[in-house]
């Protein structure tokens, strides 16, 4: 694995990093969850965490929240660290599996989660129906939320962690148990709020969301940042192209291959495999040299799913941490 | 503030929808109507001419017991009764207050908000006496108020008999949350409060106990389990004994003494503080 892509250390300590983690580390008994994990998100970012059922993802949100406590390094929110309840003021969170009281309607969910957060009740009320209507239940307001669907409590909950306006949104599996449409709703909503400058730390085992919602990505292995990015940087494929160009004729193909490259014919196209950029530009220019036409010439990309799972299977010693 | 505003909404929406709300007053008003119908008083020209308590007749000794004496005398009675019923139904009714909050799903989104954790078990706390309260002053306050309708006497102590009460129901929720803090489960904060509460009334004994045990270690240790332990059986006579005033006899009105009070205060005190203690290091 060649993903060597560091957390970003421009983002370090800047003036609008909503999150803030170094060294983080967390054991329970002899397992180690985290070991030793940076990385920062910024206002209006959408961030994606990844990793397979154990990686550390949970933990760390579960430390940003305070919710467990960190056997190392430190974390912030806000510049505040996350000890200080105070650091939750500006945070909407979540939680996978949540469970917001069933005898309590929508409305009063709102109210109650409103009020924990600090805010006042004209407020809430002005809140309520706009969120509601954000997140497609305005009708649903004085219902028990024990009468929801897995869907519609989803979506509440989105409109509790947004009730008092954040400036950073935790959120563990979104789009669980909502439907196509609601998804796109979801990334819509989610979309708007980054780009109002809220930070959003998205926690998902949906590849294909995090791939269409998130700007970077940081993807977990045994407690270890082990690959971090833009979603395009990490599902480029290091070093192999698409090149459209006429004519590509066999002896062209046997040139490419006596420089070392790696050449495979694909429905009228080739797919190049070099050993650098200096390597394909010299390949460009044996085209060019033999009166070839270029017509394209793409990086290939992996789905972030190939990406996740070529992670995943790769042996220790190959995977690049931090 | 905010935080207790919210914890009190939710504490009474859930009592309200689990019926627990309903069950607390039905069975307080059940008891106000065995009550009201069981009291039977014939007043003849403001004097009292006869008196009937659970059926049975009252002998007035040709007419020496006062209304009066007659009022002070089933309220300071019945002031046992309501100690019992008041804590019993209070413990049932906030027990479930610390496990449910601490439920996978849902103590995330309490914790999420900018409350510290003591802050959120104390708003936690104070919402549960809320509701308790409510009960005691509901039971208390409409019993008071048949006696001064059907007699016309109107003793402020009964009605003050419920701050004593009050406090046990804080002292036995203080313990039901350091173990609802711990085990996460309802029932055993029921069982576990309950348990100490008539183990405070077997430790009422303790000069006894202590005597008859065959071993030092085992009196002393009764004896300081004794002074650790809530004094539910000092406490319920000191319910009686506020009730009566002076019109009761010695023995019981000693109970008023300030030790059963301030053992029974670090006792509460002590069991908020280990369960804030334990709820701010409990990691989920």
């Amino acid at each position: 694995m060649n993903r060597n892509l560091r957390p970003d250390a421009s983002y370090q300590g800047s003036m609008n990093t909503q999150i803030e983690v170094s060294g983080l580390k967390k054991h329970y008994g002899r397992i180690t969850a985290l070991d030793g994990i940076d990385f920062t998100v910024r206002e209006g970012e959408l961030f994606g965490l990844l990793g397979p059922n154990g990686a550390g993802k949970t933990t760390t949100v579960k430390i940003l929240l305070g919710l467990t406590r960190a056997t190392a390094g430190e974390a912030k929110i806000a510049g505040l660290p996350v000890r200080d309840p105070e650091s939750r003021r500006s945070v909407g969170y979540l939680p996978e599996g949540h469970k917001i009281p069933n005898y309590l309607t929508a409305r009063q969910a709102m109210r109650i989660f409103g009020r924990m957060s600090g805010m006042n009740s004209a407020d809430i009320e002005k809140r309520i129906p706009l969120l509601l209507e954000r997140v497609r239940i305005p009708q649903w307001a004085d219902v028990r939320v024990k009468k929801f669907s897995k869907g519609m409590t989803q979506r509440l909950g989105l409109a509790c962690a947004l009730i008092h306006s954040p400036r950073l949104l935790l959120l563990d599996e979104p789009t669980d148990g909502v439907d196509p449409v609601g998804r796109r709703e979801i990334r819509d909503l989610l979309r708007e709020e980054a780009k109002n400058g809220v930070a959003v730390l998205l926690n998902s085992h949906l590849l294909s969301e995090i791939e269409l919602t998130c700007d970077r990505v940081a993807m977990l292995r045994k407690g270890k940042v082990a690959a971090f990015g833009t979603v395009e940087e990490l599902t480029r494929k290091q070093a192999t192209y698409k090149m459209v160009a006429t004519p590509i004729d066999d002896s062209l193909v046997a040139s490419f291959r006596e420089s070392g490259a790696g050449v495979e014919r694909v429905n009228g196209h080739v797919v190049l495999s070099v050993a650098d950029v200096q390597h394909l530009n010299a390949l460009v220019d044996k085209l060019r040299a033999s009166g070839g036409m270029l017509n394209e010439l793409t990086p290939v990309r992996s789905t972030l799913e190939d990406v996740f799972v070529d992670l995943i299977k790769a042996p220790d010693a190959e995977v690049n941490p931090k | 503030m905010k935080a207790l505003v919210a914890n009190i909404e939710d504490v009474f929406r859930e009592a309200a929808a689990r019926w627990t709300l309903v069950a607390y007053f039905f069975l307080s008003t059940l008891f106000i109507i065995i009550f009201a119908s069981a009291v039977n008083l014939d007043i003849v020209n403001g004097a009292l001419a006869g008196a009937k308590l659970f059926g049975k007749q009252v002998e007035m000794r040709n007419n020496e017991i006062s209304i009066e004496k007659l009022v002070l005398g089933f309220e300071s009675g019945f002031s046992v009764i309501l100690y019992f019923i008041c804590t019993f139904l209070a413990v049932f009714a906030t027990a479930h207050l610390v496990p449910r909050m601490q439920d996978k799903g849902t103590v995330d989104l309490y914790l999420s908000r900018p409350v510290s954790r003591v802050g959120l078990l104390m708003s936690r706390y104070g919402a549960g006496l809320l509701l308790a309260g409510s009960n005691v002053v509901y039971l208390i306050g409409t019993i008071w108020a048949i006696v001064a309708w059907k007699t016309g006497v109107t003793h402020g102590r009964f009605l003050a008999a419920g701050l004593i009460i009050m406090f046990v129901i804080a002292t036995l929720m203080a313990f039901a949350f350091l173990v609802g803090v711990i085990t996460s489960s309802t029932a055993v904060s029921i069982m576990t409060t309950y348990g100490i509460f008539f183990f405070g009334l077997m430790l009422a004994a303790h000069d006894k106990i202590a005597a008859a045990v065959s071993k030092q270690w085992q009196a002393n240790l009764i004896e300081t389990l004794y002074w650790v332990f809530p004094k539910t059986a000092e406490l319920g006579q000191s319910v009686v004994a506020f009730v009566g005033g002076e019109a009761i006899p010695e023995r019981i009105a000693s109970a008023l003494s300030p030790q059963p009070f301030l053992t029974t205060a670090a006792f509460a005190v002590g069991c908020l503080v280990l369960a804030s203690w334990l709820f701010t290091r409990k990691e989920f």
